[in-house]
């Protein structure tokens, strides 16, 4: 009934009055609506059998995650709790000549501005430390932090952020990973060499595999950089308590790492941090390292209160880490029948401006590099390169969906060229049990074999007719 | 028109850190009731590790899933783990659990030896009882059992272990080394239409064969692969971050930096290839990361099966699709020369 009442209504308005009421309708209301969710103890019957293993047994915590109940950190709230947000450069490569947060400083509600200069130890990262938490004196890529702001609103925080001025004197720049391997190019962190990492697997004599094989083949892939775009951002509270105790509640998904990290760029001893992992909305590698936490700490310290941080979609992109950009070299020799001779791969890693788990990324990605196959001469080489970019880190498969696009189109094309069925092509080079690996080791519970068959006969690969 | 293509992604993927250590302790105690309640430093990053985790203490014990707590995540509580990363959980914290569970279950054996007149080492724990090894008829109730130990022989049944996988550090010139205690293997392959007026690229079918060793919890990985393979599709059609020249990013938002959604899903059929892993937990290894390393793969050799023409960057994007195509054509089309 109220229905028919309103699109009356609509028909009557002028077409702007229904466009601006369509959008009315589309907003939530101010207020949710109170709803009563009760701790309901019913426990299925497959998480009371025994034995344990192999049971389909339901998460415990699935029914609230199911209705929306679940309290993530943004969710969490402290008495006296205050809201950190961070100034971002905007650029991707400048010399910072001065910081200027007086105005910021001076507007009500703005309890405390942090820069870079006031962190104890003003660096992180997985391997080396070359990461800034607020860049000091130089900005290496356009999502560095440059200085922070705690507020009792989020708003404040957000305006203090213009009032923060910063002088840059821009620097130059390499964006291209391949002109960042130059000698002549930009260096990133001089006096480095822009190639941070670099790795090699060599086994076999790969130019006497090429010289017997039947064909060769050669490709060029890249990969494009991506986001973990988990559903919730990144976020912390930190609070000091009063025998100068510090518990900080994070999305982190390694706390045993990160009291370590915290540790470190606070100069804290471990035991006077708390580390609490809250409830993760999604992970998928972009959590696995500190990014404002100690900010956080030490707006904290300043203020005595709870300050918290929660980062917008954008922050996720802009400020946190993706997935490597790779360009890839492939040079595959095989025999008439499709057997693999040898393999030749050249990586290029895209590390962006810090080195993050780049060494990680580069050793997984050699290792992985020629696909589940035995391949008795194979060389592998591959450089992590800084550019003045978002950086490149841990994101699911640590190289591997790069270097698997790659193996796995080349292998498609040497089918196609060879006139073989892909699967079988793959049946007759896939390791076996006992195998040896690109690095030597003799591999065990190896199933390419029966996951290809088993793949196979699922989709109806023999069955259907090409 | 539509033209459909298949295309096989098969990959391997190792479990825990390249060479460096990567332990993983954890805390089992023996409730009074039966009950057990753990404690790990790793964090539930929503995709069921604590449900898992659970299940291989429980498994130890001989009692079920809902019987044993987790508590996880507080540096304060809970011993030291390396994190929810390099699909570790299962195979290295899995392991600690295991060893763990296994200490608190040898003080209940010693407890309950002499009350069912045997030696330790000829007891099991099943079905909530620990009972003699082929006569499950001598028994006494796992809580009665836990309750003795802790209020008649003062020796609560708390087990505490570390576990770290076994590597070898690579050769600086040759690679050469083992890297990883263990590696996981398996295939997807994905149908799609291609139509080839648009470069347009719709995914019908991805049917995907994993290897995770013993399958702990089967119904979670398929949840894992289903959303591996989302993100996999992401990677292989859709999200790319883009820059402009001054090396800023111009798309960080959702609706410039396009994230596939439940619409853009296709069907999936899930298969757990039959594996045991003797270093794994009941022969458990990991499934988190490999679910969306073949999918871009797949799908890329689906549209070279469907429309001939290889994508060599990803994503591939209608555009890209469609202009590969083109130019296929226009090599297979004989130019003629305007007058």
């Amino acid at each position: 009934m109220a229905d028919r009442v309103t699109r009356t209504q609509e028909q009557e308005a002028s077409p702007l009055e229904a466009l601006r009421r369509a959008d009315e309708d589309l907003r939530l209301p101010a207020v949710t609506p109170p709803a009563a969710y009760p701790i309901d103890t019913l426990v299925p019957q497959v998480r009371q059998q025994t034995p344990a293993v192999g049971q389909r047994a339901t998460r415990s915590d699935g029914r609230l995650h199911g209705l929306g109940q679940t309290k993530y950190i943004d969710d969490l709230s402290f008495p006296g709790m205050l809201y950190a947000r961070i100034k971002r450069a905007g650029i991707a490569s400048a010399r910072i000549k001065r910081i200027d947060t007086s105005a910021a400083e001076a507007m009500p509600g703005v309890m405390a501005v942090l820069t870079g200069r006031e962190i104890p130890v003003n660096s992180f990262g997985a391997t080396f430390q070359d990461q800034p938490l607020l860049a000091d004196e130089r900005v290496f890529h356009a999502g560095d932090g440059v200085a922070a702001v705690a507020a009792v609103t989020e708003q404040i925080a957000v305006d203090a952020l213009d009032k923060i001025k910063v002088e840059y004197e821009p620097l130059p720049a390499v964006f291209d990973p391949l002109k960042a391997l130059q000698d002549d190019a930009h260096q990133v962190h001089a006096p480095n060499s822009n190639i941070y990492a670099s790795k090699t697997i060599r086994k076999g004599d790969v130019d006497k595999g090429f010289a017997e094989a039947d064909r060769i083949f050669e490709g060029r892939f890249r990969t494009q950089m991506v986001e973990h775009v988990s559903l919730e951002p990144h976020a912390a509270i930190a609070d000091w308590d009063p025998n100068g105790r510090l518990t900080v509640w994070s999305t982190l998904g390694r706390i045993t790492l990160g009291r370590a990290d915290l540790a470190r760029t606070l100069k804290l001893p471990m035991n006077r941090i708390r580390m609490i992992g809250t409830i993760v909305g999604g992970n998928f590698g972009g959590k696995n390292e500190i990014t404002q936490e100690p900010v956080l700490a030490l707006l904290s310290r300043k203020t005595g209160r709870p300050v918290k941080g929660v980062f917008t979609r954008g922050e996720e992109f802009l400020c946190t880490t993706t997935r490597h950009p790779f360009i890839m070299d492939y040079k595959t020799g095989v025999t008439r029948d499709g057997r693999i001779l040898a393999r030749k791969v050249r990586l290029v890693l895209d590390g962006g401006a810090y080195c993050s788990f780049s060494e990680t990324t580069i050793g997984k990605a050699c290792i992985l590099a020629s696909g589940p196959y035995r391949i008795e001469n194979l060389l592998v080489e591959a450089f992590a390169v800084y550019t003045n970019k978002t950086v490149a880190g841990a994101m699911r498969g640590f190289g591997a969906p790069q270097v698997c696009f790659a193996y796995e189109s080349q292998m498609d094309d040497i089918a196609a060229a060879l006139g073989m069925d892909p699967l079988d092509i793959r049946l007759l080079s896939a390791f076996d049990e006992g195998s040896t690996s690109p690095t030597g080791q003799v591999l065990q519970s190896v199933v390419v074999k029966q996951s290809l068959l088993k793949a196979a006969e699922r989709f109806g690969w023999k069955e259907q007719v090409q | 028109m539509k033209r459909r293509g298949r295309g096989i992604g098969c990959m391997w993927y190792p479990v825990g850190y390249t060479v460096t250590a990567n332990p993983s302790a954890a805390v089992v105690k023996m409730n009074e009731d039966g009950t057990a309640t753990v404690l790990t430093g790793t964090v539930e990053t929503g995709q069921g590790s604590l449900t898992v985790l659970g299940q291989i203490a429980a498994e130890e014990l001989g009692i079920a899933t809902d019987d044993v707590y987790v508590v996880s995540a507080d540096t304060d509580t809970t011993p030291a783990d390396m994190g929810a990363i390099a699909s570790r959980t299962t195979y290295v914290t899995g392991n600690a659990i295991r060893l763990a569970a296994g200490r608190a279950k040898a003080i209940l054996f010693e407890v309950a030896a002499p009350l069912l007149r045997v030696k330790p080492d000829q007891l099991e724990a099943r079905d909530r009882k620990i009972q003699v090894k082929g006569f499950p008829q001598r028994c006494l109730a796992i809580g009665e059992v836990a309750n003795r130990a802790q209020v008649d022989m003062g020796q609560p049944a708390i087990g505490a272990a570390s576990w770290n996988p076994p590597t070898v550090a690579l050769d600086p010139e040759t690679g050469q080394g083992k890297p990883f205690a263990t590696y996981v293997y398996a295939t997807q392959i994905a149908e799609v239409d291609v139509d080839d007026e648009t470069g347009e690229v719709e995914i019908l079918r991805i049917v995907a064969a994993h290897d995770c060793g013993t399958a702990i919890n089967p119904m979670l990985v398929e949840g894992q692969v289903e959303g591996g393979i989302s993100m996999g599709i992401g990677f292989a059609l859709h999200e790319q971050i883009l820059f402009d020249d001054a090396g800023r990013q111009i798309n960080p938002n959702l609706t410039n930096y396009i994230v596939p959604t439940s619409l853009d899903m296709p069907e999936i059929e899930v298969d757990i290839v039959e594996s045991f892993d003797p270093t794994g937990p009941f022969g458990a290894k990991g499934v988190g990361e490999p679910t969306s390393v073949p999918t871009a793969a797949a799908i890329l050799n689906a549209i070279h099966n469907a429309v001939g023409v290889r994508i060599t960057s990803l994503p591939a994007t209608p555009d890209k699709v469609l202009a590969a195509i083109q130019a296929k054509r226009g090599r297979a089309t004989p130019r003629i020369p305007a007058a």
